[in-house]
Parts: structure tokens; C-alpha cells; sequence
């Protein structure tokens, strides 16, 4: 495992850059994130271990970033003033641009894996924003009513956003169909409404993807019959604040969370589970893999290396701390 | 955007959910194991009643048919057979194996015998749900079967060797549980008056579910062999009904029966569960799949403990396994609708009700053993199927199933209705 420090600045998301493979991105904030500044750190992975490349420092708090799928030295940044901003790593210290439209906290960041032109933001104010470098106003205005943890482009499909608030809902948006009206919505947890933090699509299934919060279950969906959830993984002590699908198994998704841990989880439709009789490799065989416990504070992002070895992971956490980690070194044999 | 405001929405993302233990358990995820079909043969008095000819395999072959009858279950999903059973000799394995072949399953699915003395059927049940809850099978069976008119006797017990004798809390091990339950009624000072008047309530209260048809939706009747005891002539009956309810009970017509262990003793035929024959049956399954399969459910498995007590006062075991599966699952006695506490002796069952502050009127509200008999591996699997159709009867939503077990220990399981 490699270590970095965000000394002073408590993590709040990582990325893995999609064009290099030893470049990582983090936000932090100071004081938790609940007041002062915010920092983007460029870390770099070399032979002496984890070394901050340069960072940026943000009037406000910052919780959540994205690299451009465009622009190899490009990533934009959410904040919680409400801005996003848009950095270049060749430059030092201001962002190329800045977007200020939310009237509230932004929580999340994600650029369109297909279209590559575009990138969502969501934010607390109950609104989700589509926007590309190019144009100084945001493309499209979606209303969520309710404050938005977390907004995604399908990566399979260029005009399918999906979006999870706090009314334990998830929208999905097709963003060819005018008005801006989501066409679906799926109620999480309808007995017992939760708060939903974080979601992520599966880089396999179209159909498929997790969705976790504030009643600490992550429930993985198919979009085909959203009725109800197909599988529920329980394990984690508190809300669960980001998930994310490995990029190399389609069956395998990772989760951090309050309660200090990152885990790693099979919904059980990996051949190596596969097992004779009813709904074998299908349903309900979901189960953990392991736990990377190294956090000591709050964990509250993690991201899959999309190069090279198989199942490198980083996680940040307000531990002040990014940990870089083998996948494999927790789970086990697979 | 102040720090307050953030600071108030974090606390929110980590404050637990405000739900009561109660609706936690209520509610609806779909790893949860679910019970679509549990029945049960009648209970019959063990020597003279409807199955005294009937051997184990046969009750057991009889409801496992019933349970696929009744349930419309495709045999070939059911991945494993789990039997609770006491006094078959090899612990039944090979004759319910067969048994469940004749019952309808292919040869596809697995069977298990297992002794856990009277909370077999239980065990059986738990097992078949930890096996679900585990992922090693998608639906099982959870039953239980005795035999005590063909199977009861000393023969049951291995005889002990010189070094389990020579230790005094081992020894205890093999005290018979009528002596072992006089004295703890004795040490324990519960009167036989109150005793009598227990059990006669257990027959009243049975008396008038039986007559009310209460029983019938859990009853799978089966046709047996059956001979005359006088004229020796073999017919063949139905048996569709428990026959060890006497009706017209009360505590002062149990006052006058002899004791049975003890001269000055309080325990009598009266007061104590009666030796009886009978099988019953529960189809698990995780929820997933029982929407998959289009089965209806009827109620859920929520979690089971399992407790040890003095071998000595072995009938306290409830009172030791109840509180440990309310640790397990958060909730107290008050959320719970019916208690099935099995009726072993009234003395042992009117203590532990005592001791743990049950609402009497929320226990065994059909009667229990000493009104309808224990035939003792197939009582564990027997009261799910009392339970879920009396919750689901009178709408209650959560029960307790609990039972004391020879030797000393105790089991408990906590179950919803749906």
C-alpha cells in the first residue's frame, strides 16, 4: 500500500486519471469541509512512493472531481460555493475556467464517457447541470427538487444521466427528450426513505447499477425491472458515501464509507460464483470480499485504476490520507 | 452555505435511521429468508392415537408430500431436506432420505437428519436458513419428525460410559426429565395448583381452537394404517385431526390426578406435554427467489439463539434463549405478538413466563404440548406453522418460537408474519 498525506485538508474524493496511469487526482478540504479552504492535489505514482505533482488551492471546499476525457491535463472540480471550476495541470494556480451557477453546495462532478464534450454536476440546491468547457452558461438545467448527492452519465449511453438525492430517489434523465422531466424514477427504499449519497453505473451491464446512503445498504438494480432492488449488500456501520464498479470485473464493486472502511463486494453474477440451482449467478448470492481498513476517519472517496495490474484502488478519507492498494491483497485469491 | 448548514446535513447523513426495532424487522429486503408453506400432520397420543402404527419415515414422506401439494413448489428447486428427529436409531438418515424420495423429490435434492433432542425441528429450520442466508442453497426444507408410539424408549439413549458417570454436572446429563422437573418445581416453588390450572388452560385454550377450525389451514391429513387394539383388524383412516385434546378440562379435574415422579410431587399425565406422534414442515427460501418462483409468502425467518443452562434445570432453557435472540434482533418482549413456548411441563413454562414477564395472554394462544402433545423432533418445525397462521389470523406481525431442551439448553427464534 502507498500513502500520501493531505496534511491540513480532509480527503473528499480521488480520481485515476484516464490518460495516465500514474496519475491521481484528490480533493480536500480543511476543517472537514464544513468551512475554508479546498485544495485539488495532482499526485503522481513513482518509484518513491506517492508524490504530490503540484496543487491548487480553492477559496471554498471542494468535494468532488473529474477528469476531462478530452483533455489529457484538464479536470474540473466541485465546490462548495457553488462553482465548478476547471483546472490545467500545466498551469499553476488559477483554474482556466470557473462556472457559477448552483446556489448551493456542489457535491459531485462527472464527464461523459461517450460524448467526451460534456460533463454533470449536481449539487444541494436540487438541481443537476450539464456543461462543457466550451460554453460559459451550463447546457441544461435539470430539477432533482430535492438535494443532489450524486449525477452520472451513463458510460454506455451519451444522453442517459441518472441522479440520487436525498428523497431516497434515483432520477434517470434522457437527455434527448425535451422537457427536462426525468423519465424514470426509482424509489430506493420506499418503507424506510433514506437518504441516497452515492451511485455508480456498471461498466459491463447497460442495465445495471448501485446505488448506497444513509441506511448503510448498497443495492445494485437492473433498469429493466426497477421495481425493486435486486440484490442488497449489508456489512457497512455507517452511511455509505461513494461506490464505484471495477472498471475489470463486472461483478465487483467497491464502497467507502463513514463507518472508516472501504469494502469489496461480488453481486454474485461473477462466473467464478456461479453454482447450480434457482437463481444461481443471478440473484441474491451477493457478498463481501474484503475490507481495507487503513482509513481512520471518515472514507469518502475511492477509484479504480483503469490500467495495468488488475484491481489497484485509491481511497481518501478526512484522515487527512490517500491510500493507494491492491485490490487483490484484501480479497483474497480470485 | 454556512458551516452550520454543513455541518447539519452531515450529522443527518449519520444519524441512524429512527425506525423502531419493531419496523427494522418488518422490514422487506430481498436477501431475506422467507417461508412460503410450512404444515404439519395432526399430533396424535403416542400408543393409542391415529399414527400409533404409523412409522417416523412414513409421517415424514406424508407432510413432505403435503408440503409440495400445498405449496405448488417445483420439487427440483428444493436443494436440500433438513429433519429434525430425536429417537431414530442412526439418527434417521437413511429412511428419510428414502422418505423423501417417496414424498414426490427427485434424487437431485439432499436430505439431513439432525438431533438437537426437542428443538430438532427448530434446529432444522434455522439450519435451513442459515444455508439460504449463507448462499449455499436457494430453497430447503426446515422439518421435524417423531415417532414416539414405535420409536420411544430406552433403547434411545446411549447407556453412559465410566467417565462421563464420574463427573458430577455430566452425569446430570441423563436425569429423567419428569425427576429433574419435580425438583426444579419444587427448588422453584411453582404450586401444582397453578400448574393444573396452566395446563387446563392449555386444553381450553386448544379445545376451543380446534373446535373454531383453527388448526385446519396447518393440518395435512394423511391416510395410514391403523389396527384395533381389540379386534387386531388392520383399516386403513384418516387422520386430520389432533386427538390428544381432552376436552372439558379444567384445573380442578387435573387437581385430582396422581403424581407421577414423586409421591408429594406436583407433575402428573395432566401437566405435562403428552407423548405423542406427528411430523411438520416449512419451505425456505430466500425472498428473491420466492418472487422469482411465484411463491407466496406468509412470513419471515429473522434470526434464532441458542443457550446453555444447568443440565439440572434444563426446563429454564427459555427463559436463558429468549433474551438472547431479543439482544440478537433489538427487540423487547412488548413487540412481540405471540409467543409458541413449547409446554414441556406446565411447572418449567409457567416459570419461565413468570421469570421473563410475558403477557400470559400472549402465550400459546392455541395451547400447546400438554393439550395437543410434543412428539419431541417434530415440536420445533410444528410451531412455525401454529405461529404464522395464528399472527396471520389475528394480525399480529411478530413472533417467538422457544423451547427448553433435555440436557439443558435452551432455543429461540424470532419470525414475521406477511
Amino acid at each position: 500500500m502507498l500513502h500520501y498525506r493531505t496534511e491540513g485538508y480532509n480527503g473528499y474524493a480521488v480520481k485515476y486519471s484516464p490518460f495516465y496511469d500514474s496519475r491521481i487526482a484528490c480533493v480536500a478540504s480543511a476543517n472537514f469541509g464544513l468551512v475554508g479552504n479546498g485544495r485539488l492535489y495532482i499526485l503522481s505514482l513513482t518509484a518513491a512512493g506517492i508524490v504530490a505533482e503540484k496543487w491548487f488551492d480553492t477559496q471554498d471546499s471542494l468535494y468532488d472531481v473529474a477528469f476531462s476525457e478530452l483533455h489529457e491535463n484538464q479536470l474540473a472540480v466541485a465546490s462548495g460555493d457553488g462553482s465548478i471550476k476547471l483546472f490545467d495541470t500545466t498551469l499553476t494556480e488559477l483554474p482556466v475556467a470557473s462556472w457559477q451557477e448552483h446556489t448551493r453546495e456542489v457535491f459531485s462532478v462527472n464527464w461523459n464517457l461517450v460524448d467526451k464534450s460534456t460533463f454533470c454536476s449536481a449539487s444541494w440546491d436540487g438541481s443537476v447541470k450539464i456543461w462543457s468547457p466550451q460554453s460559459q452558461r451550463s447546457l441544461q438545467t435539470l430539477p432533482t427538487t430535492s438535494c443532489t448527492y450524486s449525477a452520472l452519465f451513463s458510460p454506455h449511453t451519451p444522453h442517459l444521466l441518472s441522479a440520487v438525492s436525498s428523497d431516497s430517489t434515483l432520477r434517470l434523465f434522457d437527455l434527448r427528450a425535451p422537457p427536462p422531466q426525468p423519465a424514470t424514477l426509482v424509489p430506493i427504499s420506499p418503507t424506510a426513505p433514506a437518504e441516497v449519497l452515492t451511485h455508480d453505473w456498471n461498466k459491463y451491464r447497460p442495465d445495471v447499477l448501485a446505488t448506497a446512503g444513509v441506511d448503510k445498504v448498497i443495492r445494485t438494480w437492473d433498469l429493466r425491472n426497477p421495481a425493486r432492488p435486486v440484490l442488497e449488500l449489508v456489512g457497512h456501520e455507517y452511511a455509505v458515501r461513494r461506490l464505484a464498479w471495477s472498471p475489470h470485473w463486472g461483478d465487483v464493486l467497491a464502497s467507502a464509507s463513514y463507518d472508516m472502511t472501504v469494502r469489496v463486494w461480488s453481486d454474485g453474477t461473477g462466473s467464478s460464483l456461479a453454482a447450480p440451482g434457482v437463481g444461481a449467478a443471478a440473484v441474491g448470492n451477493g457478498r463481501m470480499l474484503g475490507v481495507m481498513d487503513r482509513h481512520t476517519e471518515f472514507c469518502a472517496g475511492v477509484d479504480w485504476c483503469l490500467f495495468g495490474g488488475e484491481g489497484w484502488a485509491a481511497s481518501t478519507g478526512w484522515d487527512e490520507s490517500v491510500w493507494v492498494w491492491d485490490v487483490g491483497g484484501i480479497m483474497g485469491s480470485r | 452555505m454556512s458551516a452550520s448548514a454543513r455541518l447539519s446535513q452531515i450529522t443527518n447523513q449519520l444519524t441512524p435511521s429512527s425506525l423502531s426495532a419493531r419496523d427494522k424487522l418488518t422490514e422487506k429486503h430481498p436477501d431475506d429468508v422467507v417461508i412460503t408453506c410450512a404444515l404439519r400432520t395432526a399430533l396424535t397420543k403416542g400408543g393409542r392415537g391415529g399414527f400409533k402404527d404409523t412409522p417416523a419415515q412414513d409421517l415424514l414422506a406424508g407432510v413432505l408430500r403435503g408440503l409440495i401439494e400445498r405449496s405448488g413448489i417445483d420439487p427440483s428447486v428444493v436443494e436440500d431436506i433438513h429433519v429434525g428427529t430425536v429417537l431414530a436409531p442412526g439418527g434417521g438418515a437413511t429412511e428419510f432420505r428414502a422418505a423423501s424420495l417417496v414424498a414426490g423429490f427427485p434424487v437431485e435434492t439432499a436430505v439431513y437428519s439432525l438431533n438437537r433432542q426437542c428443538s430438532s425441528g427448530l434446529q432444522a429450520c434455522i439450519n435451513i436458513a442459515n444455508a439460504i442466508k449463507a448462499g449455499m442453497i436457494d430453497v430447503g426444507v426446515g422439518a421435524g419428525v417423531e415417532s414416539m408410539s414405535t420409536q420411544y424408549g430406552p433403547q434411545a439413549v446411549t447407556e453412559f460410559s465410566e467417565l462421563l458417570d464420574s463427573h458430577e454436572q455430566a452425569k446430570n446429563c441423563k436425569v429423567s426429565m419428569g425427576l429433574l422437573s419435580e425438583q426444579m418445581a419444587k427448588d422453584r416453588k411453582v404450586p401444582r395448583a397453578a400448574q393444573d390450572a396452566f395446563a387446563a388452560s392449555s386444553f381450553q385454550k386448544a379445545e376451543a381452537a380446534q373446535a373454531a377450525g383453527l388448526f385446519d389451514d396447518e393440518i395435512y391429513p394423511l391416510e395410514v394404517n391403523f389396527e384395533d387394539p381389540k379386534s387386531g383388524e388392520i383399516t386403513r383412516i384418516t387422520v386430520a385431526k389432533d386427538d390428544g385434546i381432552r376436552p372439558g378440562m379444567t384445573a380442578e379435574s387435573l387437581g385430582k390426578i396422581r403424581p407421577a415422579f414423586a409421591k408429594d410431587g406436583s407433575i402428573h399425565a395432566g401437566n405435562a406435554s403428552q407423548i405423542s406422534d406427528g411430523a411438520a414442515a416449512v419451505l425456505m427460501m430466500r425472498r428473491s427467489t420466492a418472487e422469482k418462483l411465484g411463491q407466496p409468502i406468509i412470513g419471515k425467518y429473522v434470526a434464532a439463539a441458542i443457550a446453555g443452562v444447568e443440565p439440572l434445570l434444563m426446563g429454564i432453557g427459555p427463559w436463558a434463549a429468549i433474551p438472547k435472540v431479543f439482544g440478537k434482533t433489538g427487540i423487547t418482549k412488548d413487540d412481540v405478538d405471540i409467543f409458541e413456548i413449547n409446554e414441556a411441563f406446565a411447572s418449567q413454562c409457567l416459570w419461565c413466563l413468570g421469570e421473563l414477564g410475558l403477557d400470559p395472554k400472549k402465550v400459546n394462544p392455541k395451547g400447546g404440548a400438554i393439550a395437543f402433545g410434543h412428539p419431541l423432533g417434530c415440536t420445533g418445525a410444528r410451531q412455525v406453522s401454529t405461529l404464522l397462521n395464528e399472527l396471520r389470523r389475528t394480525g399480529g406481525r411478530i413472533g417467538v418460537t422457544s423451547m427448553c431442551i433435555g440436557t439443558g439448553m435452551g432455543a429461540a427464534a424470532v419470525w414475521v408474519a406477511e
